[in-house]
């Protein structure tokens, strides 16, 4: 609120300014007769009702680019899913990984986290090289489309942070699975 | 926590004598093939002079009674067992009549006599009527007396069967904090639990160097992973990036080095690292996975685990001849061996149609069987300092928790955690932490 009571008061300070220099010069004689005329008026006016409102302010490089991440994270952000003990791309996932390419060579700036995941049902340690795996076959996919591996970093989480938490096939199926995040 | 209490582990008058003819007398085989059971009663807590027991020596029963249970090759008996009921009046030899408890089949008798702070403890062989173990200790605290306990226990352990690493071990394991995983350390009976790492993500795989100084771990975060070092002496630890996507399952080789599955070729291989971290060539490199590395004691065979022939399965390197042998044939998902410290048996995970049972497996027999029985699911095998005890994490009470069993596959124990679930349980030849 005070940032914005500032920013008003800023913009009230340089009108002020530009029309006090304005108002030094109220003659156009020296003016050609073909040039406007132009009325200056002296009247009061309520500066702070034709101040621009802060709201309508065009949005910094900042936001702009969190804008950006948003919404490149909406369009990476399709979760791709494996057969058990398998870190093989499914057809379903190469379409949906070739989207993901697209999304990136348009957000050239933003870099991603690949996250492999595995379900339950595999031991720990083996299901951390499974989820490296899975990653690795994505980043690699990516790669021959064109994405560079440096823009790309894997974690393996294993089955250390499953999507659910339940102890059905339909669960596990959906924890065998590689996440994307935009990085940066 | 700092024990408050100083332990005059005095032996007994006479004791030392009786306790080496005693031993000659009877000793229990813990790696025989059949496993002898030994019939143990603990007679009620005694005070001095025909006063009542004190709260302390009752205590002091209780832990130790509970510490036995860990103990397969001891049974409990009972005093209903014994004609007559207690046949002591007293907590020496001459008090006691051995004749009932001989009749019971009552191998080892326990005395408990306290008075004030001071504990004694005597352990008869009732068919010879030699004391096997005896001990006095003073000023004991109310907070001390399970440690006491567990220091008698490790004592009788240590005369009966020449070993007592699960009492002198402590368990390093993981455990989950918040949404993260934490390493804790406790003894093996669950006791002097203690958080000692504090550094966010997953903490997983923990391992301990031989010198019980150090443990090694996988830290997992969205910064990926990285090889976890705690150091016991200045109870602080630190990470380290490698190159590659992995940090996995690190291990200590006996004589101090750091095994480690590092994805430097693409993949999960298992390499050594030398005291600067420096990675040096993968042992039995293939093209496919390999985790899980497992030494036994002279550090020239290793035990692991790798998909270089499909799904899962244990081999076995000789690093002298670099050898790679396959360990398991049945079953299509074997992971996470563990090699006994003589090298001769492996246990490791295996899947099931009920999920993950451990077996183990006489690698000079070529034998296999299975030692743990679910329900749930039951992982991360390790073999104590002995090679006669086996931990492991089971989630057959709901929740992930860890549980102790021995080779020969008997009864799994619970060994308490506190709430929350508990994984990945490690051995150490460290005393718990105080």
């Amino acid at each position: 609120m005070n940032a914005k009571r500032i920013f008003a008061m800023m913009l009230m300070l340089s009108l002020v300014m530009v029309l006090g220099a304005g108002c030094a010069k109220k003659t156009t004689d020296s003016m050609p007769s073909s040039a406007t005329k132009v009325e200056i008026s002296d009247k009061d006016t309520d500066w702070q009702k034709s101040a621009p409102a802060p709201e309508s302010r065009s949005l910094t490089e900042d936001e702009i680019r969190a804008q950006q991440r948003e919404q490149a994270q909406r369009e990476v952000g399709n979760v791709i899913y494996f057969a058990f003990d398998s870190f093989e791309l499914t057809p379903e996932s190469r379409d949906v990984l070739t989207s993901k390419a697209e999304t990136l060579k348009k957000y050239s700036l933003f870099n991603i986290v690949i996250e492999g995941h595995c379900d339950e049902r595999g031991t720990s340690e083996y299901n951390l090289a499974l989820g490296e795996r899975r990653a690795k076959a994505s980043q690699q996919f990516l790669n021959q489309l064109g994405i560079a591996t440096e823009r790309m970093t894997i974690v393996s989480y294993g089955k250390e942070r499953p999507a659910d938490q339940g102890h059905t096939e339909a669960a596990w199926a959906k924890n065998r699975r590689d996440e994307f995040m935009i990085q940066n | 926590m700092k024990l408050k209490i100083w332990i005059l582990t005095l032996l007994l008058l006479l004791a030392s004598g009786d306790t080496l003819n005693a031993a000659q007398t009877l000793s229990v085989d813990i790696f025989g093939p059949g496993q002898t059971r030994v019939n143990i009663l603990v007679l009620p807590a005694r005070g001095v002079g025909g006063a009542s027991a004190t709260a302390l020596a009752r205590n002091f029963g209780e832990y130790v009674q509970g510490d036995l249970g860990f103990l397969p090759f001891l049974r409990l008996a009972y005093l209903n067992e014994v004609l007559g009921g207690d046949p002591s009046r007293g907590v020496k030899s001459d008090d006691i009549d051995f004749k009932p408890l001989q009749m019971g089949r009552i191998d080892l008798v326990m005395t408990i006599g306290g008075s004030g702070q001071d504990i004694e403890a005597r352990v008869y062989e009732t068919f010879t009527r030699k004391l096997l173990v005896g001990k006095a200790y003073s000023q004991v605290g109310a907070d001390g007396v399970a440690h006491v306990a567990d220091r008698f226990c490790a004592q009788l352990m240590r005369v009966l069967t020449g070993k007592s690493g699960f009492f002198d071990s402590t368990l390093a394991f993981s455990k989950r904090v918040g949404g993260g995983k934490e390493l804790f350390t406790a003894s093996a009976l669950g006791r002097e639990l203690t958080q000692i790492t504090r550094d966010g993500g997953y903490n997983v795989s923990p391992s301990w160097s031989k010198d019980g100084r150090q443990v090694a771990y996988t830290n997992i975060s969205d910064r990926g992973h990285r090889l976890g070092l705690w150091d016991r002496g200045r109870r602080f630890s630190r990470l380290r990036k490698f190159a590659g996507d992995v940090v996995i399952s690190p291990t200590f080789t006996p004589d101090g080095k750091i095994a480690v599955a590092l994805s430097m070729g693409g993949h999960p291989d298992i390499y050594l690292l030398d005291a600067d971290f420096k990675v040096s060539q993968p042992l039995a490199p293939s093209w496919a996975i390999s985790v899980s590395p497992s030494f036994d004691l002279s550090g020239r065979k290793m035990v692991f685990c790798s998909g270089r022939l499909g799904g899962p399965q244990i081999f076995l390197l000789n690093r002298d001849t670099g050898v790679v042998e396959r360990v398991t044939y049945e079953g299509t998902y074997n992971t996470r061996p563990s090699l006994s410290p003589d090298g001769r048996f492996v246990v490791f995970a295996r899947m099931t149609g009920d999920g993950h049972r451990i077996f183990i497996r006489d690698l000079v027999a070529n034998q296999e069987r299975q030692i743990s029985f679910g329900p749930g699911s039951d992982e991360d095998p390790s073999f104590d300092p002995d090679g006669y005890f086996v931990s492991f994490s089971s989630t057959r009470g709901g929740g992930a928790k860890i549980y102790v069993t021995t080779r020969y596959g008997d009864a799994a124990k619970l060994i308490p955690t506190g709430p929350g679930d508990a994984m990945a349980p490690a051995w150490g030849v460290a005393t718990a932490l105080d």
